[in-house]
């Protein structure tokens, strides 16, 4: 038997040069001698091939033959346009740039496709670079975006059906945003929240399909249309801590936070959410708390340099979350104390 | 570069191998190894076997592609003269890559890069790999579809003229919020690199204090003023992880499924799932207060199991709660 590769390489090599479709049978018989002779056995390391060249992104094409003494058989072939990388006719100071951005910002697959256009990464060196965070269902939705598709996800145990009109990076994180069918409305998503494979059952529509690794379903192109106007930077809600909550639920809280880390937060919330400047160099702002787990993590992020002042609920909350932190240890380590 | 290599992946590098090695025509073993980094045996090895290939009656001679004295010679291209289509994750990959590029300090839109994602984005919108902005009419128009993937590394106001100083080699002086003791130091630094990593902004830098290339999380940074004094600038890379660091302690945390987003935002050496959608993470803790912190913004969707006796968290929503308790009522 030939070397895998030795086989693989023929058999994209028969596929693209054949003027017509090919069965099985005339595929074993044009690469001779290197499938088994056993129908099934020869049927197998076939699917297994077929599925090696169609993971490392090789279009192959099957039609099922409509009359004749072979209507039923499966064929196979490659269209060769859809198959070759489109000259982009990139200069080379253009490519150059593609490949410092690929050195700048690390992400997996970037190498690859660097070396399809034509460059290398080599020692580029930059002063200011980026690590992108990855997930494996970007690639699907960013399919499913272009392709005005549907996805369908789990999202905290729930199903959800988006139309998906962009995606963002933002503060670290990959954000969908689109329509949301169930609730008619726009929605955005942490695409690191999605139900990891498998909590999605599949009874979803006959079009649907699984886009292997990635918990994501794409339905039919074309879809829907997205708004001329649409940008995922001003349809994202406007404080993170808001992400969630509709606007009818929107609360400011008002915190104190203390003069170490007054000049840091002033910064990051903007001067407009300054209420009050005390002498000792504190200051309070306000601070959308819609979203309470997102605007506890933030506020606990300061430790004991912030206090929330109002609302009296939110304060109540924070002093019964801190509580139950400090009571575990009380109740093990110091029985009977405070 | 190392271990074993299976046959899909031995294709997949030998089909861009390939399309430049016609195009370049002959070119040292040795180029071609460092390019697509590979050893020469490896390049050899599998270059050997794909002349072996192809189809009656043109056996042998489909891919003409021979090694002599270390230099790789192709003869005539007939076959894999055109790289494969960009699959979706590389389109993907290459696309993010040059969007993030140009929001990082220093980059010019109108150049090369925005020319060169231009050309790409059209090109993947041909491939049905992306599509235009779709118009109001419902008229579709091809081009880089901008608000398809939007990349926005909002960044500290001080990044850029801390990204000029790298460049340059100055020596900045500044006032630096340490966490880990909660006070404020002054130093004097020069920065080499700057970086965005999951969410925040950071400088790598020689810093004057600790004599030690330390790295500083940009937002902490309150003041920066340049001294004066410069040195030879020297790029270095930046760090592969902010604490990826064997001597760094470590903990294990049982995490609730809605805490899973600890799993993303910080390195993990090992992780276990659970029942009920809890899985236990072994991370590492850059400071006690670090770990504290995350605890206690965790509550009740985590619980430290190493190390068990030294929990930081209890003391420090003690330290908190004492605020409360002692403001006003």
């Amino acid at each position: 038997m030939v070397d895998r590769i030795e086989r693989l390489t023929n058999l994209l090599a028969l596929l693209l040069e054949t003027t017509r479709p090919l069965s099985l049978v005339e595929i074993a018989a044009e690469l001779d001698g290197q499938y088994p002779e056993n129908d099934r056995a020869r049927r197998g390391s076939f699917e297994r091939d077929k599925a090696a060249l169609r993971e490392i992104g090789v279009p192959i094409e099957t039609d099922i033959v409509g009359g004749g003494p072979f209507a039923g058989q499966t064929t196979y072939r490659i269209d060769r346009r859809a198959y070759e990388l489109a000259d982009l006719d990139l200069t080379p100071d253009e490519v150059r740039a593609l490949q410092v951005a690929v050195a700048a910002v690390r992400t997996e697959s970037g190498r690859d496709a660097i070396w399809k256009l034509g460059g290398a990464l080599g020692d580029e060196r930059s002063a200011v670079s980026a690590v992108i965070p990855h997930r494996p269902e970007l690639p699907a939705i960013r399919t499913a975006v272009a392709a005005r598709a549907p996805i369908e996800f789990g999202y905290r145990g729930e199903r959800r059906t988006l139309d998906p009109w962009g995606l963002l990076l933002r503060g670290g994180f990959w954000y969908v945003i689109g329509h949301d069918h169930d609730r008619d409305e726009r929605r955005t998503f942490r695409v690191d929240r999605f139900d990891p494979v498998g909590a999605v059952d599949g009874g979803g529509g006959g079009d649907a399909r699984p886009t292997g690794e990635a918990s994501v379903r794409i339905g039919e192109t074309g879809s829907f249309r997205r708004p001329a106007s649409f940008d995922p930077r001003t349809a994202f809600p406007a404080d993170p801590k808001q992400i969630g909550a509709g606007a009818d639920e929107r609360i400011d809280a008002l915190v104190r936070v203390d003069a170490l880390r007054a000049v840091a937060i002033e910064r990051e919330l903007g001067v407009d959410r300054v209420v009050e400047r005390a002498d000792d160099g504190s200051i309070v702002v306000s601070v959308p708390a819609g979203n309470l787990p997102a605007f506890r993590s933030w506020l606990l992020g300061l430790l004991d340099h912030a206090v929330v002042e109002s609302p009296p609920d939110l304060r109540q909350h924070l002093i019964d979350w801190l509580s139950a932190l400090v009571g575990d240890a009380a109740a093990t380590t110091e029985p009977g104390l405070r | 570069m190392s271990g074993p290599r299976n046959a899909q992946d031995r294709l997949r590098r030998l089909l861009v191998m390939l399309p430049w090695l016609m195009e370049v025509g002959e070119v040292p073993l040795a180029e071609v190894a460092r390019r697509f980094d590979m050893t020469e045996a490896q390049v050899q090895a599998d270059l050997e076997l794909v002349a072996m290939c192809g189809l009656p009656p043109f056996v042998d001679e489909m891919i003409d592609v021979f090694v002599d004295d270390g230099i790789v010679f192709v003869g005539v291209p007939r076959l894999f003269t055109r790289p494969l289509r960009l699959t979706a994750p590389e389109a993907f990959g290459l696309l993010t890559s040059a969007r993030t590029a140009m929001d990082l300090p220093g980059a010019d839109p109108e150049g090369s890069l925005g020319r060169g994602l231009a050309k790409l984005a059209a090109a993947l919108a041909d491939a049905g790999l992306d599509v235009g902005v779709d118009d109001v009419s419902g008229e579709e128009s091809h081009g880089d579809d901008t608000a398809g993937v939007v990349v926005d590394l909002a960044r500290p106001e001080l990044t850029d003229e801390l990204a000029e100083a790298a460049a340059s080699g100055a020596e900045v002086e500044i006032e630096y919020y340490s966490p880990a003791r909660a006070e404020v130091t002054r130093r004097s630094i020069v920065p080499r690199h700057v970086y965005a990593d999951v969410g925040n902004w950071y400088v790598l830098a020689d810093d004057d204090r600790s004599q030690e290339r330390r790295t500083f999380r940009i937002d902490r940074i309150e003041t920066a003023v340049r001294t004066g004094r410069t040195v030879d600038v020297e790029v270095v890379a930046a760090p592969e992880r902010f604490f990826d660091d064997a001597d760094v302690a470590r903990a294990t945390i049982r995490l609730a499924p809605g805490a899973r987003w600890v799993l993303d935002r910080y390195p993990i050496d090992e992780l276990t799932e659970l029942a009920d959608g809890w899985v236990e993470a072994r991370l590492p803790v850059s400071s006690e207060r670090w770990l504290a912190k995350l605890l206690i913004r965790l509550g009740p969707e985590a619980v430290l199991s190493e190390p068990a006796d030294a929990n930081p968290a209890p003391a420090a929503a003690r330290a908190i709660l004492d605020r409360y308790l002692a403001a006003g009522d």
